[in-house]
């Protein structure tokens, strides 16, 4: 049996994968590098993976070339769920892709495709839903800044769309759940990790003006006579309005 | 016959003085009771010195107290209107305070707004001042603005002014993603009734000549991707349900030739919440929700499920029935055809399945080309079986467990587990994002 110590981040794995699959190992176990998964005392010692972008990108080659592009964009999002257990669920997936071939995304009434199946679309769906939610505010710093607690590990999908669609201003989506930010700077976005704040934004003077005029517009438009507070709970659950401007 | 207003229309003028939050407050009450505020149909990656991009399937940023998605900036840029149609809150003889927003002021909300991702666009419409043509041009303006000197590349749905000249409508279409003219009411004889200096023809001549602009346009783009855009996101409309007599079936055998006839991408339904005393009207206590529910659930069934209005309804039914969806109401009088094969039918009888949607049927053909489907593997696709059981059989076995033919069948369908009550409430509204099944809000 391998063990293997990765990074933990996407790359990291696919460079894991790359490796157990070359050792032919079958069961696998994976560790990720944190203070907290240091060995027990009965665990041999683990493999340390480099994480290569050479190995990712071979890995990624390979899966859509022998399964298909789909499938590896299944695995892409359901291993960003950063369920407990995920790394294992993916290589089972990765295994049964590989003999599989391209039959592989038409099995999801099988158990083990069917776990991933709903993790990764459950992944693409927070996604989705944050490309509404994310709310920028405008810094005395002179970025636009946004902060998100998302669930899955979204940050990644989230960037291209707003390098693409804000490309104008700088901007910062931080992801306060994981201490992760999505940096741009005009050129493009990269992430930046161990982000914590060290006090409050400063907002512009001009920030709370148009914050407040949304808040007005918002609740101007619900229809009296339409009212469904149930219904607008489940659209726009608790959980989520911590950061949306016009739930303040 | 024209009725005499118990109103006499007055001569309004906006207020002007009013703080830049008053006026939006005021302008969104007017701007409210239209549905629409989709973002989808249209595609456009950013482009570099551009502001905005638009994504087919469209994206929702918030959701109002009534459960209502809200997607674009949806404003009128005044509410001061000539006109005086009975149903309309903006209707020139109701006494609520009229402003208006200038286009400068509308622009700059929009970008503000959008840069804060508090939208996906603009929706602009307003009231009918001086003449359509006029009211027509100021429209423009904006979208004008927007698109040339802000390099404003996300979403805009202009409303098209009934009445304005033909060149002002085709310049609205060049500009915006998604055009619209408001149909209003289901007849011509309700219109004449409740909107009388709106007749049919304004209305129908401009819809058909933009049905038009937008085929030629989506043929052109075919032969060549650097051929002008129009209106990408095609034209959609609303008609008000309730306000006057015409049953469902005279409303979906309208829908249905706006569908293929003049290729529309939407008919909007809206409950009539009453906003007037007019005695032309119905006094309604509350606006009809579930009825509203219904016409969506057949338009739906129309557009996505293959079937034509005549099989949801007839002379014999000419309305839907309020108990039950209009599937599962087509299926019980066609029990002749079920139940029905998951491992064998195929794609289109699987969506005549109540309870078994587009998603639903999609992922049992998938799944089937490598798999024998029971009742565990439905299950474990996330096909919901409440009232799909009734009508299927999986690996031969008939999932219902009742006979089909008796009366028990109805019962079920009509009071599942109790939730009788809360068909009342818009739970039921088909509002979620679908975009990823449909590609289309």
């Amino acid at each position: 049996m391998g063990r293997y110590r990765y990074d933990g981040s996407f790359e990291g794995y696919l460079s894991t994968l790359c490796l157990a699959l070359a050792e032919r190992d079958e069961a696998v176990e994976f560790v990720r590098d944190a203070p907290e998964t240091e060995p027990g005392l009965f665990d041999g010692p683990a493999i340390a993976v480099v994480t290569g972008k050479g190995e990712a990108a071979a890995f990624r080659e390979r899966f859509a070339a022998e399964v298909s592009p789909e499938a590896f964009s299944m695995l892409c999002y359901a291993f960003h769920s950063e369920r407990e257990g995920i790394e294992n669920l993916l290589w089972q997936y990765v295994r049964l892709g590989l003999q599989a071939g391209p039959r592989l995304c038409s099995m999801i009434a099988d158990k083990r495709v069917n776990r991933v199946d709903r993790l990764a679309r459950a992944v693409s769906r927070e996604a989705h839903r944050y490309k509404g939610f994310v709310r920028f505010r405008e810094l005395e710093e002179g970025f636009l800044y946004a902060r998100i607690e998302p669930e899955a590990y979204i940050i990644r999908f989230l960037a291209p769309h707003f390098a693409r669609r804000v490309g104008d201003r700088p901007w910062v989506i931080h992801d306060l759940r994981r201490s992760v930010a999505a940096v741009y700077d005009l050129a493009g976005w990269r992430l930046v990790h161990d982000i914590t704040l060290t006090g409050s934004p400063r907002f512009t003077g001009a920030e709370e003006g148009w914050a407040g005029l949304w808040r007005s517009y918002f609740r101007r438009l619900a229809v009296e006579e339409r009212r469904n507070p149930k219904l607008q709970q489940k659209l726009v659950p608790l959980r989520s309005r911590k950061y949306l401007v016009e739930f303040e | 016959m024209r009725l005499i207003l118990s109103v006499p229309p007055c001569r309004i003028s906006p207020m002007t003085n009013l703080s830049l939050e008053q006026r939006l407050a005021l302008l969104a009450d007017s701007a409210k009771y239209d549905v629409s505020c989709s973002s989808s149909g249209s595609s456009r990656r950013g482009a570099p010195g551009m502001v905005g991009s638009t994504g087919r399937g469209g994206i929702c940023h918030s959701w109002t107290a009534d459960g209502r998605c809200i997607s674009l900036l949806k404003i009128l840029l005044s509410n001061v209107c000539i006109y005086d149609c009975a149903y309309c809150v903006n209707r020139s003889s109701n006494p609520v305070p009229r402003t208006v927003l200038t286009p400068g002021e509308i622009v700059t909300i929009t970008m503000e707004f959008y840069r804060r991702n508090y939208i996906e666009g603009l929706f602009l419409s307003t009231g009918v001042v001086v003449s359509p043509d006029h009211t027509m041009e100021q429209l423009l303006r904006v979208a004008r603005r927007l698109r040339r000197e802000e390099r404003f590349n996300g979403y805009i749905h202009l409303k098209v002014v009934p009445g304005a000249d033909a060149v002002l409508v085709e310049e609205a279409g060049r500009l915006a993603d998604r055009v619209s003219i408001n149909i209003e009411l289901p007849s011509r004889r309700s219109l004449l009734l409740l909107a009388p200096d709106k007749p049919r023809e304004s209305i129908i001549e401009p819809m058909r000549r933009l049905s038009g602009l937008i085929e030629t346009s989506r043929l052109e783009r075919r032969r060549s991707r650097n051929a002008p855009r129009f209106a990408p996101a095609g034209q959609s409309t609303q008609l008000i349900v309730g306000a006057t007599s015409e049953n469902d079936r005279q409303i979906m055998t309208l829908s249905e030739g706006l569908y293929q006839r003049l290729g529309l991408k939407r008919v909007y339904y809206s409950a009539y919440v009453p906003v007037s005393s007019d005695r032309r009207l119905p006094a309604l206590a509350v606006p009809p929700l579930l009825r509203e529910h219904r016409l969506y659930q057949a338009d739906w069934l129309l557009r996505f499920y293959g079937f034509a209005s005549h099989e949801l309804l007839d002379d014999a039914h000419p309305h839907l029935d309020m108990r039950l969806d209009p599937k599962t109401g087509w299926a019980l009088r066609h029990l002749e055809q079920f139940p029905v094969e998951v491992n064998r039918a195929d794609y289109h009888l699987l969506l005549r399945v109540p309870g078994i949607g587009v998603r639903s049927a999609q992922r049992i053909v998938k799944a089937r080309r490598t798999c024998r489907l029971g009742e565990e593997e439905l299950k474990r696709l996330g096909v919901v079986l409440k009232r799909a059981r009734y009508f299927v059989t999986a690996g031969g076995r008939y999932l219902g467990g009742i006979s089909m033919e008796g009366p028990e069948l109805l019962e079920r369908l009509t009071a599942p587990g109790g939730r009788r009550a809360s068909l009342e409430q818009l739970e039921l509204f088909p509002a979620r994002d679908l975009s990823v099944v449909t590609g289309e809000l």
